[in-house]
């Protein structure tokens, strides 16, 4: 292994030991010295990668890629993961959740960097089993009903994925997601199983089912967890393959366009009434999980940017959202939220932000985000897409307004403890995030068009 | 600079008064500062201006890879809305003054940001700058509603948002396929109209962008957001509504649709001046059969944002001369009209006409002020509302005399309701019983401003077209 190799492949090698490091501390220390190991391994992967910026991509033969977006996607799973971490709240018994979190951090990781049938594999289950174990966390009836649910369904989409890579294997003879391609029957329906196999980690609809019970019964730091980290990665490995591999196309484009707009109607329809904010949440991140696959598969130039700026900016908010749903205890309904501005300005500006960013209004980061979405659509003259995603859009705003107005409107009174101090300075960087994406969208922009230059 | 600081200026009172905001008045009088300095910021630049149509030009990179640009201009037009919404503002704020009493730093706070998406609206010649402060300004319209709102706010307020950022969609869409079709990626108007792009495309463009003025306009059938939204608002909610957030869909269509689509619109004008001209119609009849006082107001709006309509569509000089002056005149007759049936629901918490009555008696100083308005509401010569529709009416018969009649029977209209609302509150017996408290001066100082700026209007009208005739003139000649 050379010195490129061995530094491509380090960010790993260090969230596999401070995963190690964090189980075996949990009956030597006390909780807050397991969470430190946990978020200095997580921090440490982050910097190693920050640290080869403008370095050229290591030759990593055909498991791994040490790409733009699979470096991007280190860096991005890391620093939600450190955000997921600070509002992770365990009880007694649990102290292995830093350790489960970190984990899934390394199958996020791993995911973002595959490009082969393998590393996509191991990523893909590295992630599962771990989020199981932490929705469970709770052991309550619902968080026990979550888990078995994504476990269930987990079981099937993995066979699903892995009948689909064995049938693309037994007529094109590779692996590797470049020597995939061909037009004969059997890679055309392994392409549908393997969509059906990433639609489920990706919360694509009809395979979304597992997703508002997780938002609902696990932690909301397990939810950031399902709902932004792995997302995230399992969208770079879409990309990849829609940039690489050549896939049998009525079945690939089509297929991810065709689950997109049922994910952006049928979540955003979903959402509409739901009085509560966690379930909102996780039905809304289908919605957005739909956005991203219309931009994957609308092939245009641009997309590969266009999904990266969209996980950055999405990432802040649904952090926010989710921290602030940690803080205010369980499952947040609407009337909990009354009165909030009044008890704690911090939270409710934070949730109002981000609900504002989700929805995609300006002055928060989600509008940029609408803005680069709607341009790739346009570029690809899509026009039955950008009619969808104007549907789900407005549907959006119907209950994200009700969500973000919330906080401002009746009394409540509170019982729930203050806010530990790294929660607020986390909100406070969703808060600075939001905005500065909102207002000054040229940075990340640049990064992004970086990112995805060959 | 000092145009991006115009824009900045209430972004940031907005969080001053939001922060200061607790014992005392100090957000309130932080926020008053803010458009006071708003106001001297404005004559500092037209004073200092360059030669010719534009009084400053800026242009600066925002996000370069997209071709997004901050480019802002102001000519005479874009410096009457800003003096129009700072001076709403502070009218915003003496209107609250004993209304809003929770929440008064979000309160103000939401005023302030209002204004500072609608001045960069009216600055704004980048399609996309422009979309994002056109969608920056109903957050806080919404939240004026929502949380400050009467009766069923939250969805009152709701259909306002949701009628809006859809409409935006076509803003948005329209702007994207111009900018696709540019020899290299921009958003900029100027160079965007310097494209020759044929008919039917322009027509498309007009369309998408028109939906969004449209439904700002509230031009039926685009209108079933306003009534609610003006009724149920708190009065500062509605002065912003009537007297600046209608006039951004005025503006964009004045602005815009001759600059980029000259033939698209003189293609649909027919059908411009007649969808105008069913508006006003159908709006003043269904005004005339209001019981609430604020919600007859709020059907007139749409009489006379119908009538701006077809004073645009027609693209004559009169037309154009009278839609601009009329976008100015009922900003101040709808805000006086909201600030006096918001005062008079606060003594009587009634707003029913049938329930009111005889002010002339009880409270000469409001008969008065109602007086001036309900006249001005009517289009009686010497207020500047006559100035406007006398002018579209007239530049129609030079285009299509059926029309011409038609816009004609509109005033018939209007000296129905407008009667009907003067009989209802000044005239007839005293009701309710006890006799109530005339207007305090900080009722009374906005009105005298309106009031006198009405009837400067009325009855000089050269003082407010000399300063718009270059933004006419442009609009006219279909330059940019």
């Amino acid at each position: 292994m050379t010195a490129a190799q061995f530094a491509a492949l380090s960010p790993l090698v260090v969230l596999a030991l401070a995963a190690v490091a964090a189980m075996m501390l949990v009956p030597l220390a006390r909780l807050q010295i397991v969470q430190a190991s946990a978020a200095a391994g997580l921090g440490l992967a982050a910097a190693i990668v920050l640290l080869r910026v403008g370095a050229p991509a290591a030759p990593m033969g055909a498991l791994f890629t040490d790409d733009g977006p699979a470096r991007f996607g280190i860096v991005f799973a890391c620093l939600v993961s450190l955000g997921a971490l600070v509002f992770l709240r365990t009880g007694h018994p649990a102290k292995e959740a830093p350790s489960l979190l970190v984990l899934v951090a390394i199958g996020a990781a791993t995911l973002a960097g595959a490009g082969h049938a393998a590393t996509l594999f191991l990523g893909i289950e590295i992630l599962s089993l771990s989020l199981i174990a932490l929705f469970a966390f709770r052991l309550t009836r619902q968080g026990l009903e979550a888990a078995y649910k994504f476990l269930v369904m987990s079981g099937l989409a993995s066979s699903a994925l892995l009948l689909g890579i064995a049938l693309i294997f037994a007529e094109t003879g590779a692996l590797d997601f470049a020597g995939w391609g061909g037009r004969g029957a059997l890679t055309a329906f392994g392409t549908a199983l393997l969509l059906a196999g990433l639609a489920f980690k990706f919360s694509l609809v009809p395979f979304h089912m597992w997703t508002p019970d997780a938002f609902e019964a696990a932690p909301a730091s397990a939810a950031t967890l399902a709902g932004v980290v792995s997302k995230s990665a399992v969208a770079i490995v879409i990309l990849r393959l829609a940039l690489t591999a050549h896939l049998p196309e009525p079945v690939w484009s089509e297929g991810l366009a065709a689950l997109g707009g049922a994910s952006v109607l049928i979540g955003n329809l979903l959402a509409l009434r739901q009085p509560q904010l966690p379930r909102m949440l996780g039905y809304s991140t289908i919605a957005h999980s739909g956005y991203i696959a219309l931009i994957i598969a609308s092939g245009t130039p641009h997309a590969g940017e266009a999904v990266l700026f969209y996980l950055a900016i999405y990432a802040p908010a649904m952090l926010g959202a989710l921290c602030v749903s940690a803080a205010l205890g369980r499952a947040p309904t609407l009337p909990d939220l009354h009165g909030l501005m009044k008890r704690r300005p911090l939270e409710a500006i934070a949730l109002s932000l981000s609900l504002l960013s989700l929805a995609g209004l300006p002055a928060a980061g989600g509008f940029i985000a609408k803005l680069f979405l709607l341009r790739v659509l346009i570029d690809g003259s899509l026009w039955v897409l950008v009619g969808i995603v104007v549907a789900g859009s407005s549907l959006g705003f119907f209950y994200y307004a009700k969500f973000f107005t919330a906080p401002f409107v009746g009394h409540t009174h509170d019982e729930s403890e203050p806010l530990p101090q790294l929660d607020r300075g986390l909100l406070i960087v969703c808060i600075a995030l939001i905005v500065i994406f909102g207002v000054a969208p040229a940075g990340l922009m640049n990064v992004v068009a970086a990112t995805m230059a060959p | 600079m000092a145009l991006i600081a115009l824009i900045l200026l209430p972004a940031f009172g907005g969080f001053v008064a939001f922060f200061v905001a607790g014992k005392g008045e100090r957000e309130r009088w932080v926020t008053i500062a803010t458009f006071a300095l708003m106001l001297v910021l404005l004559v500092a630049v037209v004073a200092t201006g360059a030669e010719g149509r534009w009084y400053d030009k800026v242009s600066y990179p925002w996000v370069p890879s997209f071709g997004i640009s901050l480019d802002f201009a102001m000519d005479g037009l874009s410096a009457t809305m800003i003096a129009l919404a700072a001076g709403l503002g502070i009218i915003s704020v003496m209107a609250s003054w004993s209304e809003i009493r929770t929440q008064s730093g979000l309160f103000h706070a939401s005023l302030c940001w209002t204004v500072a998406a609608t001045v960069g609206v009216f600055l704004s010649f980048d399609l996309l700058i422009f979309a994002f402060f056109w969608e920056a300004m109903l957050v806080p319209a919404f939240t004026l509603i929502a949380v400050w709102g009467h009766g069923d706010k939250e969805g009152a307020a709701l259909k306002f948002l949701i009628f809006n950022a859809v409409a935006g969609f076509g803003l948005l869409a329209a702007s994207f396929a111009l900018a696709a079709m540019a020899d290299h990626m921009t958003f900029s108007a100027f160079e965007l109209a310097e494209m020759k792009l044929s008919t039917p495309v322009q027509v498309w463009m007009l369309l998408g962008f028109s939906l969004a003025f449209m439904v700002k306009l509230s031009v039926p059938p685009f209108h079933a957001w306003l009534p609610e939204a003006h009724t149920l608002a708190p009065t500062a909610g509605s002065i912003l509504l009537a007297g600046l957030l209608l006039k951004t869909g005025a503006y964009g269509l004045f602005r815009f649709a001759p600059m980029l689509f000259p033939d698209g619109l003189a293609a649909v004008a027919p059908y411009g001046i007649a969808l105008g001209a069913a508006g006003a119609l159908y709006g003043g009849l269904v005004a005339c059969g209001q019981n609430d006082a604020k919600r007859l107001v709020a059907y007139t709006s749409i009489a006379h944002m119908s009538i701006v309509l077809m004073g645009i569509s027609a693209g004559v000089h009169y037309a154009l001369a009278g839609a601009a002056v009329e976008m100015i005149a009922h900003s101040f007759s709808a805000s006086a009209l909201f600030l006096l049936i918001g005062a008079l629901y606060e003594r009587t918490h009634t707003r029913d006409l049938r329930q009111l009555g005889g002010l002339q008696q009880t409270a000469p100083k409001f008969a008065a002020a109602f007086a001036l308005f309900c006249s001005a509401l009517l289009a009686l010569p010497g207020t500047a509302n006559f100035v406007g529709e006398a002018l579209v009416v007239v530049g129609i018969f030079q285009v299509n005399w059926v029309f011409a009649l038609l816009a004609l029977s509109t005033l018939v209209v209007s000296v129905i309701y407008a009667t009907r609302l003067l009989k209802g509150l000044v005239f007839g017996l005293p009701q309710p019983k006890p006799p109530l408290a005339d207007m305090t001066w900080r009722e009374y100082w906005p009105i005298l401003v309106m009031g006198i700026g009405t009837l400067i209007i009325g009855l000089y009208p050269q003082s407010l077209l000399a300063l718009l005739e270059p933004a006419i003139k442009a609009a006219l000649t279909q330059t940019p």
